[in-house]
């Protein structure tokens, strides 16, 4: 594209309003469905593209391929969960309290692999995420282990808890689009591209990138949490590989590096397990052929395809 | 004194000394050529001027401050730009966005950075293609571009590393004719080259290293006919 509309600004802005577009046609969806189950295929679809946006800005936006998205949402939910269950402290402290926990590792983690990339930044994220699953899933004493841990709920409606979940993808996108359209964007976009360059073009490259990591694990942090409440039980499971398989795929399909991607990325395709489910095994089948098929002939994803001129 | 000045930079990789004791001094305001033949070590003593590489030994001022083992990132923050061999923009992202993000990064404001970048594309007649992916630009462009992102705030200094490489003439001619108007304002550029006509047409001073060493250092032309030079580019017996 060679006109103005592939200026940076101008391509956010279009991927901007569309994903608000996206979150107007949520906020009408109870109006029309409001069964308990359809409410709650779609919360736990918003739970998944708030993980899928924290990914997207770590792996699409600073191109830093983690495998621990999954893992930093299991340890946002269990750190809400531990304090309520040990400390019996209140969900206000909970879940501001999973965000700075998972901030903070993930900032620690961002500075140990940063020098790391490609196999070797996917295998120590995904060593991480193991052990911290591990830990979680053998600390029987205090994390009650593969029993799982109840946490109590933030309401009562499940209508609530809708709007709570869009209200805090809003944010989330709102957020994304502001960093992204300044300077932090700008500088994660150029490391992504040739970090050697955007450090010689005086890019503080460190920074930046443990700045990715920290916000891109709290947002995964914060879903976790919530999740927690929602469903009032967190377990290790939340932490599974397969997780963030299903988080990448989200993001793949919906087309990486934007902010409407990951959002319709995730809706579908968490949208489609479920439908798929009464079929057993063949949704992972139609995932993993999905993700075949965008990354061979539709690298930019739906979401490039819709913008394609 | 010196803008940039070197003291007994080395830097070995294995046994072998890939710069040897380098002193160089690149005076404000000069356009400073550092020419050998292939393997001499100019490009790892470049890596060491811009942060890329920690030298051994020696060390390396910019004006009356010590900059040695300084990263990168520091060193563009204090002016000290690099341009590379293997041309370093960013790929995905517009001509225009590349010069903005570069501008952003030496401290500029988005509106200034902006009218800057329009400025640097008309003047490195890359106008046209402005709006394209960096990644789909030609090589010649690219290098273009490159110059244009060391120049969104001018440079104390400005190390150019094979600017000419495999470049069309025509470009290699604005090339040029940038650095020689960049120069007539006052900027200084230390340019490492094989192209020996652009190296005397542009550059005040030079030097030549050899096998890791500097060779000889004075006014380019002088430096051309040092016998030692002619001897490492051409064979010993060449001078005879």
């Amino acid at each position: 594209m060679s006109t103005e509309r592939n200026l940076w600004s101008h391509l956010l802005r279009s991927d901007f309003r569309a994903a608000l577009a996206v979150v107007a046609v949520l906020a009408a969806v109870p109006l029309f469905a409001s069964s308990p189950y359809t409410l709650g295929i779609l919360v736990v679809s918003m739970y998944f593209a708030l993980i899928a946006l924290g990914w997207n800005l770590l792996a699409g936006f600073t191109g830093q391929f983690s495998l621990a998205p999954a893992a930093f949402a299991m340890l946002g939910a269990y750190t809400t969960g531990l304090l309520a269950y040990h400390l019996k402290a209140p969900l206000a402290i909970g879940i501001p309290a999973a965000i700075a926990a998972t901030a903070l590792l993930g900032f620690l983690l961002g500075r140990i692999v940063l020098r790391l990339k490609g196999p070797y930044l996917a295998l120590t994220t995904l060593s991480f995420a193991e052990i911290a699953r591990n830990v979680v899933y053998n600390s029987y004493n205090f994390t009650r282990g593969d029993q799982g841990l109840n946490v109590p709920s933030l309401m009562e409606s499940r209508v609530g808890y809708y709007y709570l979940f869009l209200a805090v993808l809003a944010a989330t996108l709102g957020m994304l689009y502001r960093l992204m359209r300044g300077k932090a964007g700008r500088f994660w976009l150029a490391i992504r591209d040739d970090e050697t360059g955007a450090e010689s073009r005086g890019i503080p490259v460190v920074r930046y990138k443990t700045f990715a990591f920290a916000l891109s694990c709290a947002i995964c942090g914060l879903a976790g949490s919530l999740y927690g409440t929602f469903s009032q039980l967190v377990s290790p499971e939340l932490g599974l590989l397969l997780q963030t398989g299903l988080v990448i795929a989200m993001v793949v399909i919906g087309g990486m590096g934007t902010l409407t991607g990951p959002l319709v990325g995730a809706l579908l395709v968490y949208l489609a397990s479920e439908w798929l489910r009464e079929f057993g095994g063949i949704q992972l089948i139609v995932f993993s052929a999905a993700v075949i098929v965008v990354a061979r002939f539709f690298r930019a994803g739906l979401w490039g395809l819709a913008v394609r001129r | 004194m010196s803008l940039l000045r070197t003291e007994g930079l080395t830097k070995h990789f294995g046994g072998v000394a890939a710069v040897d004791d380098v002193a160089i001094a690149v005076e404000a305001g000069e356009v400073f050529g550092l020419i050998g033949p292939n393997g001499s070590g100019k490009t790892t003593a470049l890596n060491m001027l811009s942060g890329f590489l920690a030298p051994d030994r020696g060390r390396v001022w910019l004006g009356d401050e010590e900059v040695t083992r300084m990263k990168p990132a520091a060193l563009a923050g204090r002016g000290l730009l690099r341009m590379f061999q293997m041309t370093r923009v960013f790929p995905r992202i517009c001509a225009f966005d590349n010069l903005l993000t570069a501008g952003l990064a030496r401290g500029l404001d988005e509106a200034e950075a902006a009218r800057r970048a329009g400025a640097l594309v008309e003047e490195l007649t890359l106008d046209p293609v402005k709006y394209l992916d960096a990644g789909q630009l030609s090589g010649g462009q690219r290098k273009l571009l490159e110059f244009g992102m060391c120049f969104m705030e001018p440079p104390r200094v400005a190390l150019l590393d094979e600017p000419f490489a495999a470049v069309h003439p025509v470009m290699r001619e604005t090339m040029a004719r940038f650095i020689r108007s960049r120069n007539q304002r006052g900027h200084t550029f230390l340019v490492v080259s094989h192209d020996m006509p652009i190296v005397v047409e542009l550059c005040h001073r030079a030097a030549c290293m050899n096998a890791g060493r500097l060779i000889a250092v004075g006014p380019t032309r002088d430096v051309l006919k040092d016998a030692g030079v002619i001897e490492a580019y051409l064979g010993s017996g060449a001078h005879a």
